[in-house]
């Protein structure tokens, strides 16, 4: 065996042992690590082939950036969340294997394709560009131009969507530092509020802090607790206290 | 150019690399000394008490995914980018004028998410 | 054909025998941890000149032997897992961090070809085509590890640090990209021994002066070091991803930061400095460019970059978040895009006119150094104007309450009066505003 089926076999098992593990994981996150890591073993997989710009491309741009997103995501959406596992698409899964089976076919067709006919290879490919980096920007400043341009299309698409999805626009412009600063100069507190009653035996927000007469300060609370009904009474915190 | 093993020294190095890390790893506990105590363990929160129920239901500032996003999308143009560069006295004026082309379409993007605020923080 | 300027040839790696790779990839460890127990020590003593105070002087000569102790009394350091992490992930992250940091550092040229145990070899563990974007691919990775150790922490202040210092490394990642795009222009290629080749008549910070800059900006940034030192900001994340790291964890991830700052500076002395080539007046005798001198030449650059970075913490307040994102993204961005296109149009220019372009770069750089300054002159005053503006306004919310103000809901202020809604309606039976209830309404409850 030459070094070169050695790292196919050693990285194309890990690259499926991530795979595998993406869909056997329970937390998202796990899987999402899972994949990250057969991303790279494919990346390995790309440098023995002798692409390396595609094998430092492919961590690049799917192991730092797209599984980065996955991962920000998921912190977004609350770390611990496990899947879901009720179906909300009718036939799901008939669907889905019948997409995974049309999507199998293709690739084992098109790697026969690859099979009948005695592959070039790497040497030839190159010959006339310089180098694979030269042949690269050739071939896609050249031959490829028009997909290259329509990249860009797909990319502030891309930029729209986020901005759909994830962007809360302001109402007002924001206010300064100084502004703030100045708006509490100017206003009956100064001082910071009192902070609510977090005391040795009681750890809730919705206790209100006591003044140094005994009574309760309304101002300790947060907005939502300051209705009538929804605040710790004094009283029990004293007596508890006694 | 007769490049047979260029990524040979590269995994040596990180075998010994990986090996150093695990090998620290594992040591610590056997090096240090073990005094259990129930506090030290709990997630360190300056003092109160932590609140596990928080991690779980815990949100992060949607904006997180806008920054994601914007980062492939310029980290896609940097990748096309690279090839074009190393190419570009090939390539002459034909590259230079779709790069130009290329670069500008994404900045659209980019204008259109920095004019709605998208890449404001509060 | 495509090869304007062939200069180095990369088939002269990959070639070693075992015992030199042994030797080298040896090498290389030693001397990155070496580095790094030095960076410790110049950092703590530099910081403490600054600050008018001696630094740790009783270990060893100079105190010199004070970070390996200090490494020491890590590993004699009970290691505390806490309760909430996830033990597997937990583990993995320093491992990450580290190995990453150590992996970077293959493919930096430290010299030319020197005789190793009579093997003729370049100073250089490897190299390829495209070592520059390994780096970029390595660096992408290693931030997996900053994540992982926030997450898996299972604690609040480590995920905040984690997901802070992951926005903030991608952010200036992209600086950092877009920084290499005119070096590859220049250089026509992608290797590093072939871009320090490229330098030979010139180096590339006197050429692609903004370039430099850009990239010394982001490797800050990217570093995790002061002033962008965000994910560790003691006073609101206490000590962000690596809260809840003790003992030798928390000493690789302590590592993998020296590790990378010194990676980072030679990648900017390998890009902009002409890597391991004598500076100006060396490089008059004629042997300084041969055998083994390079690499003190390589080291010198390094340290002076080292020393940039201890200058920056010991003078430079931490900038707030959403002053260094807003940094990052509209002022390194843009600024490095329209340098590309000014550098591949004078490149053009040079290619097509055999116009000299290098005076046509010193004048495009001068230029975006002034257009950066006024924009931000420019930027300081219409934020005065805005300034009395806003005063004006704020002085008339004082009579009238905006509901609105700031743009989120807010409750009136004092000696404002809310218009109140039907909630507000049910839950205050009286009519007072809510801020000024008295407490005691609701004991009677």
């Amino acid at each position: 065996m030459n070094g070169e089926s050695v790292v196919f076999w050693v990285s194309g098992t890990f690259a499926v042992v991530g795979a595998l593990g993406m869909v056997v994981s329970k937390k998202a996150v796990h899987s999402a690590l899972w994949v990250a890591f057969a991303m790279v073993n494919i990346a390995v997989l790309y440098f023995a082939l002798e692409a390396p710009f595609l094998g430092t491309t492919q961590i690049i741009v799917y192991t730092g950036a797209v599984m980065m997103l996955f991962l920000f995501v998921l912190m977004i959406v609350g770390v611990d969340s496990s899947d879901s596992l009720l179906e909300t698409i009718k036939g799901q899964r008939l669907l889905a294997s019948l997409f995974a089976l049309t999507f199998g076919g293709v690739i084992v067709a098109s790697i026969a394709s690859t099979l009948s006919s005695p592959s070039a290879g790497l040497a030839i490919a190159n010959a006339g560009y310089g180098g694979h980096l030269q042949a690269i920007g050739f071939l896609v400043f050249g031959t490829y131009l028009f997909a290259f341009e329509a990249l860009s299309a797909l990319l502030i698409t891309a930029a729209l969507g986020a901005m759909v999805l994830a962007h809360n626009e302001r109402w007002t412009p924001r206010k300064t530092q100084d502004q703030l600063q100045k708006e509490r100069t100017f206003s009956n507190h100064v001082t910071p509020l009192p902070a609510p009653g977090v005391l040795a035996r009681n750890n809730s927000v919705d206790t209100p802090a006591l003044l140094p007469d005994g009574t309760t300060s309304i101002e300790s609370l947060p907005n939502a607790f300051r209705g009538e009904g929804q605040v710790s009474k004094s009283n029990s915190i004293e007596e508890a206290g006694k | 150019m007769g490049q047979g093993n260029v990524y040979l020294p590269i995994f040596f190095l990180g075998l010994l690399a990986f090996g150093f890390a695990v090998f620290s790893v594992a040591a610590a506990s056997f090096t240090g000394p073990k005094r259990y105590n129930r506090a030290k363990v709990d997630a360190y929160e300056c003092g109160i008490q932590p609140a596990q129920a928080q991690l779980g239901g815990g949100r992060f500032p949607v904006k997180y995914y806008i920054t994601a996003m914007l980062f492939i999308i310029f980290d896609i143009e940097i990748v096309f980018l690279y090839p074009w560069a190393v190419s570009f006295d090939a390539l002459g004026l034909f590259g230079l004028i779709e790069m130009i082309i290329f670069i500008l379409t994404v900045l659209v993007a980019y204008a259109f998410v920095w004019r709605r605020g998208g890449l404001e923080w509060d | 054909m495509f090869h304007s300027q062939a200069q180095g040839d990369l088939g002269i790696f990959g070639n070693d025998p075992a015992a030199v790779i042994a030797v080298k990839v040896l090498g290389i460890f030693v001397i990155m941890v070496l580095m790094t127990l030095l960076t410790i020590w110049a950092e703590r003593r530099v910081v403490g000149r600054m600050q008018m105070r001696i630094g740790p002087n009783r270990v060893g000569p100079f105190g010199l032997l004070q970070s390996l102790m200090d490494g020491i009394k890590l590993a004699l350091k009970e290691e505390i897992i806490p309760k909430g992490a996830h033990l597997a992930v937990y583990v993995i992250a320093p491992v990450i961090a580290a190995t990453t940091a150590f992996l970077t550092f293959a493919v930096i040229p430290l010299g030319p070809q020197v005789s190793i145990f009579g093997t003729v070899t370049p100073l250089q563990l490897t190299d390829f085509p495209v070592s520059v974007l390994y780096v970029l691919a390595i660096a992408s990775v290693g931030i997996y590890g900053i994540v992982l150790a926030g997450w898996s922490s299972g604690s609040i202040y480590p995920l905040l640090g984690g997901l802070r210092s992951s926005a903030q490394m991608i952010s200036y990642e992209i600086a950092m990209g877009l920084s290499f795009v005119a070096v590859f222009l220049y250089a026509q290629s992608m290797s590093t021994s072939q871009i320090v080749a490229a330098q030979e008549p010139m180096w590339y910070i006197v050429l692609l002066l903004p370039s430099f800059i850009i990239y010394t900006t982001a490797m800050v940034g990217e570093t995790n070091r002061a002033p962008f030192d965000l994910p560790e900001a003691e006073g609101e994340l206490v000590g962000g991803f690596h809260t809840e790291y003790s003992s030798l964890k928390f000493a690789l991830f302590f590592l993998a930061e020296y590790v990378n700052m010194v990676t980072v500076s030679a990648l900017a002395t390998t890009l902009f400095l002409g890597g391991w080539r004598a500076p100006w007046p060396i490089s008059l005798w004629d042997q300084a460019n041969v055998g083994w001198w390079p690499m003190l030449w390589f080291f010198g650059k390094v340290f002076a970059f080292i020393f940039v970075f201890i200058w920056l913490r010991g003078t430079l307040p931490r900038l707030r978040y959403d002053q260094f994102m807003k940094f990052g993204w509209k002022v390194l961005i843009p600024v490095s895009i329209v340098w590309i296109l000014i550098v591949s149009v004078a490149r053009y220019l040079r290619n097509e006119g055999g116009l000299e372009s290098r005076n046509l770069l010193f004048a495009a750089s001068a230029v975006l150094v002034v257009v950066v300054l006024v924009s931000y002159t420019l930027d300081l005053r219409r934020k005065k104007s805005d300034e009395a503006e806003e005063q004006r306004i704020a002085i008339e919310a004082e009579q009238e309450f905006d509901p609105f103000a700031g743009g989120f809901p807010v409750p009136p202020m004092p000696g404002q009066v809310a218009q109140p809604s039907r909630r507000m309606k049910a839950t205050i039976s009286s009519g007072a505003p809510a801020s000024h209830t008295p407490a005691e309404t609701t004991e009677g409850n």
